[in-house]
């Protein structure tokens, strides 16, 4: 799957680029909210006053890529919470009006593939379309699905919309706190990883591709991606390794790590493991920019490519590379849901 | 419960620009004679369901007869006249 296009919303100034250019937030906050643009001239105010932020971001990723490209065949997207605010909105007035007249609005935002039917809907598309759900591994799942589409119409090129979105909302955040997955203490983004506590810090954003099957004129290529769940500590590595080897690679030929490494002493011990296998390799704390969400592996993809055009070299760590042509991305939720990711130039 | 007209008409605005999140507006903004569903505010049909909520819940109006609703939902004039005869609460 060859990536024609992309852009990101996060909470890094990725909108207009200036992260990508050397521009980096230093953010010292529980929640690391997106830096949204102005979307007045790409959304009509009348749509715009009705949107949850995971919609309004959504689109605003969405339009910007479709503007420059030919209408796609189809729109997948992966979302673990959609728009949460909406749904637990709704849920609220059922009980407030005693299941009474309800307003449309937070019903039409909330459900998962809002995002997907709004895009379709401003775009005119009438292909494919899909929002996958799979908490987690929703971007990944949303990466299947396309590789599969890909797959169907083998020798017919094809162009799909690819990409993920996750908001936080006032809900969401007090849940995952309740689970102790955010740092009660506030530690800047620059020191996450040296925090020594549990927990991490909370993010969103979305991150979409024009993905293709015909690789003219692309900036990178999905070549493959992996997903698992429970894996132990000790099985971490055999997983990364087996992966490569799949793909008749090793170690050595990755030029940079991009590792999801939160700051969160209960389970950064399993990137710890990958981290060791390329030890002498540059690497890529993306989580440091964006926080913890549950498809932030978009972003990171979306980072790698940037790093694959020699964009936001910055970022290496333990060395750099002025433009590496492998990159792997090593991402887990919970040390329960794991996925690798490899992009190529 | 306000009883004064013009200061009903205040109120029903606050509560139209919080229903309809029409944030960008105050109620200085929407005049009282101009329709709401023309060019000027360019509600649409899922507001008409947004207003119709926002009758009953703030006002313990129930709307049921779509011909009825067409003559009630012209202008603000006209909602808060209906307003005035039909509140409940």
């Amino acid at each position: 799957m060859y990536i024609k296009d992309l852009y990101a919303i996060s909470p890094q100034k990725t909108h207009d680029l200036s992260f990508e250019n050397g521009e980096w937030q230093v953010l010292n906050e529980y929640i690391y909210k997106a830096v949204e643009p102005s979307y007045q001239d790409l959304i009509p105010n009348a749509q715009l006053r009705r949107m949850g932020k995971a919609v309004r971001m959504g689109i605003g990723v969405s339009l910007p890529i479709l503007g420059r490209n030919p209408k796609p065949d189809g729109i997948i997207f992966g979302t673990a919470n959609g728009g949460l605010e909406d749904c637990i909105k709704f849920l609220n007035q059922i009980v407030e009006y005693n299941e009474g007249t309800l307003t449309p609005t937070n019903f039409v935002q909330s459900t998962p593939n809002a995002l997907a039917g709004q895009v379709a809907l401003l775009s005119e598309n009438q292909g494919y379309s899909m929002t996958h759900v799979n908490g987690s591994l929703a971007f990944e799942s949303a990466l299947l699905d396309a590789s599969l589409y890909f797959d169907e119409y083998h020798g017919e090129e094809k162009n799909l919309l690819v990409g993920a979105v996750e908001e936080i909302s006032d809900y969401n955040y007090n849940i995952d706190r309740l689970g102790e997955r955010f740092k009660e203490e506030l530690v800047p983004n620059v020191d996450l990883l040296s925090s020594g506590t549990k927990g991490s810090y909370c993010g969103e954003g979305s991150a979409q591709f024009y993905l293709s099957n015909n690789p003219e004129n692309s900036l990178a290529e999905f070549k493959a991606f992996k997903q698992s769940s429970y894996l132990s500590e000790n099985e971490i590595g055999e997983f990364v390794k087996s992966f490569l080897d799949e793909q008749k690679l090793d170690t050595t030929s990755i030029d940079c790590l991009l590792l999801g490494k939160n700051g969160d002493v209960s389970t950064d011990s399993w990137y710890e493991q990958v981290e060791q296998l390329f030890s002498d390799k540059p690497k890529v704390y993306f989580k440091k920019s964006v926080g913890e969400y549950r498809t932030v592996s978009a972003f990171a993809s979306y980072l790698a490519v940037r790093l694959l055009n020699g964009q936001a070299g910055y970022l290496m760590e333990n060395g750099a590379t002025e433009k590496p042509r492998t990159v792997l991305i090593y991402n887990h939720f919970d040390a329960v849901r794991h996925s690798l990711i490899l992009l190529q130039k | 419960m306000t009883t004064n007209r013009e200061e009903l008409i205040v109120e029903f605005k606050e509560h139209l620009i919080k229903y309809l999140n029409l944030l960008d507006l105050t109620p200085a903004d929407i005049q009282n004679d101009v329709p709401l569903f023309g060019e000027e505010l360019g509600l649409d049909s899922i507001d008409s369901v947004e207003l119709i909520v926002l009758l009953d819940r703030e006002y313990g109006i129930k709307i049921k007869n779509p011909t009825e609703g067409r003559q009630i939902l012209v202008d603000v004039n006209t909602i808060v006249d209906y307003i005035i005869a039909n509140r409940t609460k």
